[in-house]
């Protein structure tokens, strides 16, 4: 039994937190961005970004020789796909912005501040938990060390 | 055999194993904190000890390796998993409970230390028999 293991669990999970985060931030950058993309000679404004997490499957080895030595845990998480928000994007009427249509409305992001900081702060709290959880498994093999001394 | 190979360190051998398992376990619950249909899992073994340890029938005496255990079951206890498939948490249908998660893993590391301070104790008392009690 490799204790070992529990760092890689925790520290998965501290990558996709953070990954998460980086999201978040790209999103409130972008809140304002009218021209992401071009497509077919037209700006298309940014689209919000969504991460998607999934419980990480054993190894086919590992989850064997775990199995083999009476129950095995999970690996942790990853970060299994970004997809775009297809939420439509918010109609701004402002005549003299370079990116308005011929009706003066401008297509801006369908970034929702509120939303990002909300997630933010919820990215924020599990990255937390999983650095106690990090130094729990530490201080425990610190405490095996002090066996027989 | 081993002077130190007593039954009572054996057993604290294999409850700091199922410590160190457990805390795997709540590890990856708590990593997967976020996660869409993820359901937590648990570690079973205090109680599966003793249930083993309160056994009320006498042991048949074994003088062969390959003979039936009479009696209470010869074979060592060990942790198993459990996962609970039947709460609901969040609506993405995840049942990890962060504060019950950090409360679980506090408990679990508490017990790690007293058992080690426990068999460091032990192989003290080895240590000043073998030092002639000096």
């Amino acid at each position: 039994m490799k204790l070992t293991n529990g760092f890689d669990i925790s520290a998965s999970a501290l990558t996709a937190q953070r990954f998460r985060m980086d999201i978040v931030s790209s999103n409130i950058a972008n809140a304002d961005t009218t021209r992401a993309r071009l497509v077919d000679g037209r700006w298309v404004p940014y689209q919000r970004k969504v991460v998607t997490m999934e419980a990480k499957k054993p190894e086919p080895f590992s989850s064997y020789l775990s199995s083999a030595m009476n129950g095995s845990t999970g690996e942790g998480v990853r970060v299994s796909r970004v997809y775009e928000d297809e939420a439509p994007f918010k109609q701004v009427y402002n005549p003299t912005h370079p990116d308005a249509d011929e009706r003066g409305y401008v297509q801006m992001p369908n970034v929702d501040i509120l939303k990002e900081m909300v997630d933010l702060m919820s990215a924020t709290r599990s990255y937390e938990a999983n650095v106690t959880a990090l130094n729990a498994t530490k201080a425990m093999i610190a405490k095996a060390l002090e066996i027989g001394k | 055999m081993a002077i130190w190979d007593t039954p009572s360190l054996r057993l604290m051998e294999r409850t700091l194993d199922a410590a160190a398992f457990r805390q795997k376990v709540i590890a990856n619950n708590i990593a997967n904190a976020d996660t869409p249909y993820f359901k937590r899992s648990d570690v079973r073994f205090e109680e599966l000890l003793e249930q083993a340890m309160y056994v009320k029938t006498i042991p048949g005496r074994r003088t062969y390796a390959r003979h039936i255990p009479i009696g209470s079951s010869a074979a060592p206890v060990a942790p198993e998993v459990v996962t609970d498939e039947k709460t609901m948490m969040n609506n993405n249908l995840n049942n990890v409970d962060i504060d019950y998660e950090m409360a679980l893993m506090a408990k679990n590391q508490l017990r790690y230390n007293v058992i080690t301070s426990q068999v460091n104790h032990e192989l003290k008392n080895y240590r000043t028999a073998l030092n002639g009690g000096r």
